[in-house]
């Protein structure tokens, strides 16, 4: 059997998706489903005054019109990130307060969807109006912990200047992102149905046994009464992993009622209601010796949150793993804003904190008159500068002289403005990227047909990444079966605890659960082979072999820090007069260890590049200043890179296993294609303009400025 | 969406009497703007008046040497039709910069006419508005207003007409061709659309229960160097900034005759007669392109955050125009 591992296999979903066969949330067709439609606030701060409900009530096929005067009780979970966590602390409909525009004010429940968006429209709702504040630049900031309640500052050296450090150079900058939407293809949908006192939920979710605890807590029912079923997922980039709002309030409706009920939240509703992230405001001071080592490093970040929630956008938690200094300061300080509460969104903190970092080393490169490759190889560190643990298997140099020979980086002129093409000013940069390796536990069940077939079931999750590929592939290499004769069933309950696709962590938590649970497969009938299990099988008459295996990451976390490194190198042609500029070249080498699956970990580079390149030249969702509900709300006023944007992307992998990780040395790819995208972008454009672009995005009007 | 009755109109006459019989019909062709609305309340209409099947489609060559487009065309015939590619390469262009491919397959020309502004306050009705909510206010004037008009607008409205085929047919003196239950008529491109003044609730100029038939394109010798320039937040897909339509009638070194017209800076498509007046006769150089851009953004008022668009459209303009000068192409 050839090695399956690492070579380049399509989606086992793939068929299933294009023809409209793999059944999404909103898709399923549940016998007596009523509708329910959001009602959302006119307002951004403020209370509801009055709410008068009756023709909506009287509207025809109305079931129910819930408001927070009649909203069902649920408990408060204990709403910790590992057990049972809410995406927003404040239940909905919990009082009469209005903290963001379009926050959920009630909800309209109709035999059918058109029903329920009619009468939806009748309720009258009466406001007491206060002004509400979304302009970041007059918020009141105060010091931030992590969404894990940990200290985020951190100081480390003397800071004194007799370190040794004779005509430093110091460059010291501020850097700007916008406010960033998910925008996943599939909306954020729920189907709740209760049969007695047990709950199915339909609902797309990156955490399946996270969130059945959750629901459990919400209904005060144990876990064995609450099933998850999400087999497909239309994208979540971190949105999808807890409750939000409307979840729970469906879920709750739909206990009342006694009907099975969905809510689809519409695009422009999710623009509140199911997160984003927050703009940041990043300062970056390095300083450095002649030659380019750098001496110390200071970064602040701000970021903003709803009043219903804290979560500070963590920027910093990359300074302390890029670049040697003997002395470094973080800080994170966050605001409240009448905005919906902020998440996770691809690589959350090493996003906007790769922006600011990497631009700020280009910046240093070029006062220096340094490359920026060999600027980041001088400073490479080896050890995790905030844990005091060296990194189990780093590579990064590797993927700078990799991707610097294979975008011809050698051949860049020193001096801005002196490519051209076609009248074009053309521009080569390049950043770094780096993601943290995350690993959590994970259950799977394999079962052996006497036919030959596989079949594998667990509770993990499929948001697009390639979930259902990566467990035929670990299947079909630990067996010795081909790909086709695995079939995998996933994003169910009632199947082994799969774990958590979030922190790009799936892949490593999975594949070796996988593999252990084939081996155990093999164990259990003393089988030295797949062949003589099936031969087995048959001559037994027996319908199955099956087997559980488990994997969990055990005591290396305390040697040992884990991640992942790369380096972006891109070129773009602008044509200043007119503020055109496009992205016509890109290469990206990854060290992300052992790599399962050759097509979907670079698809999920590119991804993350394209992404990135959003990020870097059209992302941004606006608030209008005197209302403060968002004016960038759907896909025609929100705008992400469409293919013309996209050039060719060039990904490789430099493909060492980290097996200090996890036995198969594979840390994943989800996120760090994301990280350093927005910084190579703009350092491009400085080596093509001369001119230093520090807030995100670099629009047309600011090109042209 | 409250109920409305559908029907298909079995021909032009049918159609226009249809609209007659109740206070609030509407017609729809591709449906690619007008579902969008219905769907946020937009429009409400009563009865709904398809029109899409009518025998409105053809697409062919006038006596005079222009050519004549039935209202039913889709924006992709139109696009990829021979002659108009021949002819009016700009007006290809044009429509081809626009939507997606599978939005122009659905679009009509009639309906493409009289798509709404994309305003975000229009379509949201949590906003005021006063071309949704006559005397509303316009929320967009102290608000966000970097797609909004630099030029025509008014204090109650300053939306922009967001059509990309609209800006050629400006710069080609189109006429629009209409029936009504009291005949048919023609109306001259420029009369077509207004300006907000005090009442932005009405985009253009037709009554109540017209229908558009055709758009009818006089020939114009030098259409054939004619080009659209459009600048826009990505690369596809998104609606113009700016965008600029072109043409340039050379005699040797001199400027014979000049179309120009502007989108994304008004409330419809912008025809700059004083520059192309400006244009004739001088010498085709980069300064006479400069002063005729200044003059066509003479009198532009830019609001908070629009003001890149008076110097983008300028810097549009005399690139379209010397693109054209060298006789065409893609810009
Ligand atoms: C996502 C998206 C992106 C787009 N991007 C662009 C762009 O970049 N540039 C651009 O120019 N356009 C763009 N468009 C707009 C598109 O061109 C228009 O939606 C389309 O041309 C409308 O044509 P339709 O036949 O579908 O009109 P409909 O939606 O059917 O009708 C629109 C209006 O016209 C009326 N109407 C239709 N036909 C007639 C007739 N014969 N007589 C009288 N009234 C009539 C209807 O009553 C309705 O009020 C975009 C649209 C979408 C959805
Ligand atoms: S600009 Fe016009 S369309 Fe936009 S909000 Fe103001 S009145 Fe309404």
């Amino acid at each position: 059997m050839n090695k399956v591992i690492g070579t380049a296999v399509s989606r086992t979903d793939g068929l299933a998706k294009v023809t409209g066969k793999a059944t999404y949330t909103g898709e399923q067709q549940i016998p007596g489903l009523v509708y329910g439609y959001l009602v959302t606030s006119a307002i951004a701060k403020g209370r509801i005054r009055s709410i008068s409900t009756e023709a909506a009530q009287k509207a025809p096929g109305v079931i129910a019109v819930i408001t927070h005067k009649n909203a069902p009780k649920v408990f408060k979970p204990t709403n910790n990130f590992i057990t049972s966590k809410i995406y927003e602390a404040r239940l909905p409909l919990s009082d009469e307060q209005v903290h963001y525009g379009g926050q959920i004010i009630g909800l309209v429940v109709a035999d059918t969807f058109e029903r329920a968006r009619d009468a939806a429209q009748l309720l009258q709702v009466e406001y007491d109006i206060e002004t509400p504040l979304v302009n970041s630049a007059k918020a009141t900031y105060k010091a931030a912990n992590s969404m894990f309640g940990e200290e985020m500052a951190f100081r480390k050296g003397e800071f004194s200047s007799g370190t040794g450090v004779t005509e430093p150079a110091t460059i010291e900058a501020t850097y700007t992102t916008s406010t960033e939407l998910h925008v996943p293809m599939e909306p954020h949908a729920i189907i709740a149905h209760w049969q007695e006192d047990a709950l199915t939920i339909y609902e797309p979710s990156q955490w399946v046994a996270g969130i059945q605890r959750t629901y459990a807590e919400l209904f005060g029912i144990p876990s064995e009464k609450v099933r998850i079923v999400t087999p497909y997922i239309g994208g979540a980039f971190g949105s999808k992993v807890y409750p939000w709002p409307h979840s729970i309030l469906c879920a709750a409706v739909a206990r009342q009622i006694q009907r099975p009920l969905k809510v689809v939240v519409s695009r422009r509703q999710m623009t509140a209601n199911t997160g984003h992230r927050s703009e940041t405001e990043q300062t970056v001071k390095l300083t450095a010796t002649k030659d380019g080592k750098l001496d110390a490093i200071v970064h602040t970040a701000k970021s903003v949150t709803s009043p219903v929630d804290m979560f500070p956008e963590p920027c910093t938690n990359i300074t302390p793993v890029m670049y040697a200094a003997p002395n470094m300061q973080v800080n994170q300080t966050v605001a409240t804003l009448n905005v919906g509460t902020p998440t996770f969104m691809r690589a959350p903190g090493e996003t906007p904190g790769m922006w600011a970092m990497e631009s700020a080393m280009d910046e240093l490169a070029w006062k220096l008159n340094l490359d920026p490759v060999e600027l980041r190889l001088k400073n490479e560190t080896t050890t995790h500068l905030r844990k005091n643990l060296p990194f189990s298997s780093k590579h990064f140099a590797d993927c700078l002289k990799e991707g610097a020979k294979r975008f011809g980086w050698q051949n860049r002129p020193r001096q801005p403005r002196t490519l051209t093409r076609d009248g074009k000013l053309i521009g080569w940069g390049m950043a770094a990227a780096t993601y943290p390796a995350l690993r959590g536990n994970a259950t799977v069940k394999v079962r052996l047909l006497p036919d030959g077939r596989v079949n594998v079931l667990t509770s993990a999750n499929d948001m697009g990444t390639g979930t259902y590929t990566l467990i035929a592939i670990m299947t079909a290499e630990t067996l010795g079966v081909s790909v086709d004769k695995v079939s995998v069933e996933i994003g169910d309950s009632l199947f082994p605890d799969g774990g958590l696709a979030g922190g790009s962590q799936m892949t490593a938590s999975l594949a070796p659960a996988v593999q252990q649970a084939c081996q155990n497969l093999l164990k259990s009938g003393k089988f030295t082979n797949t062949k003589e299990a099936i031969k087995e099988l048959q001559s037994s008459g027996r319908a199955a072999v099956e087997a559980t295996g488990s994997s969990a990451p055990s005591e290396e976390g305390k040697n040992w820090a884990f991640q992942s490194w790369g380096a972006h190198f891109c070129e773009v042609s602008i044509d200043e007069e007119i503020g055109r500029l496009r992205v016509t070249r890109w290469v990206s080498v990854m060290d992300i260890g052992q790599v399962m699956n050759a097509k979907a970990a670079a698809s999920q580079i590119r991804g993350g590049v394209i992404m990135g390149i959003g990020e870097a030249l059209m992302e941004e969702c606006v608030f209008d200043p005197n209302t403060g509900q968002p004016v960038v709300y759907d896909l025609a006023t929100y705008h992400y890179p469409s293919h013309a944007d996209i050039p060719r992307i060039d990904v490789t992998f430099v493909g060492k296993p980290d097996l200090t990780f996890n036995p198969l040395g594979a840390r994943g790819g989800g996120e760090i294609g994301i990280t350093g995208v927005a910084a190579a972008v703009a350092n491009a454009v400085y080596h093509a303009t001369g001119k230093r672009f520090r807030n995100l995005p670099i629009a047309p009007d600011k090109l042209m400025a | 969406m409250k109920n409305f009755a559908y029907v298909r109109a079995t021909s032009t006459e049918d159609a226009v009497q249809q609209s007659q019989t109740t206070q609030n019909a509407q017609f729809i062709a591709g449906g690619t703007n007008l579902v969008d609305r219905l769907k946020v309340f937009l429009d409400r209409p009563d009865r709904l008046i398809d029109v899409s099947r009518l025998d409105l489609k053809q697409i062919e060559a006038t006596k005079e040497g222009g050519i004549r487009i039935g209202a039913l065309a889709t924006n992709t015939a139109v696009a990829d039709h021979p002659q108009i590619r021949r002819d009016y390469p700009l007006l290809s262009r044009a429509i081809l910069s626009g939507a997606s491919q599978q939005i122009r397959n659905m679009a009509t020309v009639g309906g493409n006419l009289l798509q709404r502004t994309r305003c975000p306050y229009y379509y949201d009705p949590v906003f005021a508005c006063n071309k949704r909510q006559p005397g509303s206010g316009c929320p967009a004037i102290p608000g966000i207003n970097r797609m909004h008009a630099i030029l025509g607008a008014s204090d109650s409205c300053i939306a922009v007409h967001p059509s990309d085929m609209c800006v050629a047919l400006a710069a080609l003196d189109a006429v629009v061709e209409v029936e009504s239950t009291k005949g048919r008529r023609q109306i001259p491109f420029n009369d077509f659309h207004r300006l907000p003044g005090d009442a932005p609730e009405r985009d253009t100029n037709l009554e109540p229960g017209d229908l558009i038939t055709a758009v009818i394109l006089p020939p114009v010798s030098f259409a054939k160097t004619g080009i659209y320039l459009k600048l826009r937040d990505r690369a596809s897909y998104s609606f113009a900034l700016i965008s600029v339509a072109a043409a340039i009638d050379l005699s040797g070194e001199s400027i014979r005759d000049a179309r120009l017209a502007l989108g994304g800076v008004a409330h419809k498509p912008w025809r700059s007669i004083e520059a192309e007046t400006f244009l004739k006769g001088k010498p085709a150089t980069v300064e006479t392109f400069q002063q005729a851009a200044e003059i066509a953004l003479q009198g532009a008022k830019p609001l908070d955050h629009n003001g890149f668009k008076v110097n983008m459209a300028k810097r549009a303009i005399k690139r379209a125009l010397t693109i054209s000068a060298q006789g065409g192409g893609v810009a």
